[in-house]
């Protein structure tokens, strides 16, 4: 361990003891139990940028097990600390406080072992070299991940067959579209060891196929592998689909942790679809100064209006609509999706809750 | 289990130091042979600027200059050497900063420092490559004879770019840092020119300069015809000193830089 490590675990040590007191938010079940096969544990971690009156607290005392073989997603708004939690749990960005374990290897004690299972794609880079070709990406990265490039040649092959990468293989990936090097980048993390991936923003740039071909491969590697993926990214079709379970972060802090069925199940957030000749545009700018409201194209000749709201405001609703003469036509609830649950989450005054 | 689809037959075997050096050079020397322009570009511009030298200092200087041309010939050679090792070096690694491999070898359970001391010999090997090749035009262009011991050079050249690959690592170490501050950093390898031409052995201090000792053994292999068994050992060790002093220094900035720069979030924000 570097000296740099050993000041950070001197403080991860005094963290741990401080953060086993601590009581966590209640909508952030403990998930420590014995049975499971844990690939990453996080306790404790925090992190602060810049010191007095100035300093941000980009995660806040942030603990979390995430079991082997699971897609999890890290949902949040800009700034909510995703991308320093990844960068803390990878030791990219070393933590004030708090203790990280990849397969049970402390990653601040002793790093070398740790990156053996653990690779990562981080958003905004390339990741790879654009000089060399897909295949030289992925035998170079193999093995700064430690692992015989040789040893791998068959893996190689299915990879870049699965992410539609094979014709290329050869092709310099300077060459490529942004998408193809998207997928070179994701074919590079997964070329050599790593059991675990933290994939930022992994379908940025995609077009819709290429997203699907992704995801399909993503939830192949979990399901026959045991590859375990914690993916942050803000295209909540994505993070609906392909992941097991769903971490939300709002100001350093997790405020949700569930699956995406859980999570759907128990928002109160509702959007209703009206259609009536009524809807004019002075109810339509009520509609708006009280609710979420926007106009939805429909084939019909009346227009028609969505609504998202609580159950406490459907009964304002239907009377607001009522006091302009609203006639109904027809009244739709549109079940809530990941993007609500979100909205709701990270919109709601964190008191309130 | 790993990722990549399940396979009786392969079982991935673990990579040591032997594949990572495999896996380093063999990419330097992929980017060399593929992408020539560099390599080709810099050496016409180190030709041209060669000539400028010569034949307009032989229009101002005359016979003065052609007396003196085997230690400008000499000295060109060495901080054209240097200035391949240093801004490959400090260059290349702004670039791994930039693309995000950076971040990608410091999660490596071999870690950065290895990678670094081999790109570095890579490094080394290259600029000699084109230096070389410099070298040989400055004799022709210029019709002069020079001693050239092959292992004494490569030995008393080798141990002066060292020190000037500490200087780059240290470089590297402040653009990992700060950034931008990268091509104000290539503007160093200027101040190489002031250190290949001090007269070392007239003023002992500048002996622990990078460059100035080496450029000085050097001066006296090339043109003197002495091998390396013939210069004092007094000589050889502060050559070695500031060759290994130096890289470790710039090695100690670098592992400094990088931890502040995680430490502070910015490793691979650029």
């Amino acid at each position: 361990m570097d000296s740099d490590d050993s000041v950070a675990a001197s403080a991860i040590g005094r963290n741990e003891r401080t953060a086993a007191a601590d009581t966590r938010p209640d909508s952030v079940e403990s998930s420590a139990t014995d049975d499971r096969d844990i690939a990453v544990s996080v306790t404790g971690l925090s992190k602060r940028f810049g010191e007095g009156d100035a300093a941000v607290t980009a995660v806040n005392d942030v603990s979390v097990d995430v079991e082997s073989g699971s897609i999890v997603g890290l949902l949040g708004p800009n700034g909510a600390g995703k991308t320093t939690l990844i960068k803390s749990i990878l030791g990219m960005v070393v933590p004030d406080a708090g203790t990280v374990r990849i397969r049970g290897v402390d990653l601040y004690e002793r790093p070398r072992e740790a990156y053996g299972s653990v690779d990562a794609m981080l958003e905004g880079a390339r990741n790879d070299y654009w000089r060399l070709t897909v295949r030289e990406n992925l035998r170079y990265f193999a093995t700064i991940s430690g692992v015989d490039p040789n040893s791998v040649r068959d893996r190689h092959d299915r990879l870049l067959a699965k992410l539609g990468l094979a014709e290329k293989a050869d092709v310099p990936v300077r060459e490529l579209s942004r998408g193809m090097k998207q997928k070179v980048s994701l074919a590079s993390v997964l070329a050599g060891g790593a059991s675990v991936v933290f994939l930022d923003e992994p379908t940025l740039g995609l077009d819709v196929e290429s997203s699907r071909t992704l995801q399909r491969e993503l939830r192949r590697l979990a399901e026959e592998e045991a590859l375990t993926v914690v993916l942050s990214s803000h295209d909540m079709d994505v993070v609906e689909t392909v992941c097991d379970r769903v971490l939300i972060m709002s100001e350093g802090e997790i405020i949700a942790d569930d699956t995406v069925e859980a999570l759907l199940s128990g928002t109160d957030r509702h959007r209703v679809r009206i259609t009536s000749r009524d809807l004019d545009t002075a109810v339509v700018s009520a509609l708006r100064r009280r609710f979420d409201a926007h106009r939805v194209e429909s084939g019909d000749p009346s227009p028609r209006i969505e609504v998202a709201t609580d159950s406490d405001g459907l009964y304002e609703l239907m009377f607001l609509l009522r006091r302009n003469d609203v006639t109904l036509e027809r009244v739709r609830t549109v079940e809530p999706d990941l993007e609500d649950v979100f909205v709701d989450l990270t919109t709601t005054d964190r008191g309130d809750r | 289990m790993t990722a990549g689809g399940p396979d009786a037959s392969e079982t991935p075997r673990p990579a040591g130091y032997r594949h990572l050096a495999r896996a380093v050079l063999y990419r330097e020397y992929l980017i060399f042979v593929r992408y020539p322009a560099n390599a080709v570009g810099g050496l016409v511009i180190s030709v041209f600027f060669f000539g400028l030298l010569f034949y307009g200092g032989r229009m101002v200087a005359g016979q003065a200059l052609t007396d003196s041309i085997e230690g400008i010939i000499v000295g060109y050679f060495l901080w054209s050497l240097s200035v391949g090792a240093y801004s490959s070096i400090s260059n290349d690694i702004g670039s791994e900063v930039q693309w995000g491999t950076l971040e990608r070898h410091v999660m490596s359970p071999f870690g950065f420092a290895p990678v670094a001391l081999l790109k570095g010999l890579a490094k080394i090997v290259r600029s000699f490559v084109t230096a070389t090749i410099l070298l040989a035009v400055m004799l022709v262009v210029t019709g002069t004879s020079l001693e050239l011991n092959l292992g004494t050079i490569v030995v008393v050249a080798t141990l002066s770019i060292v020190s000037v690959l500490g200087l780059g690592l240290a470089a590297g170490g402040v653009t990992v840092l700060y950034k931008q501050i990268g091509s104000w950093l290539n503007l160093l390898q200027f101040g190489f020119i002031v250190l290949v031409s001090a007269p070392a052995f007239d003023l002992g201090w500048l002996r622990w300069l990078p460059l100035a000792q080496g450029s000085a053994l050097l001066q006296r292999t090339m043109i003197d015809d002495v091998r390396l068994w013939e210069f004092p050992p007094a000589d050889l060790a502060i050559l070695l000193g500031v060759a290994v002093g130096y890289f470790a220094f710039g090695y100690a900035v670098f592992q400094y830089a990088t931890r502040r720069a995680r430490r502070l979030g910015v490793l691979g924000d650029y």
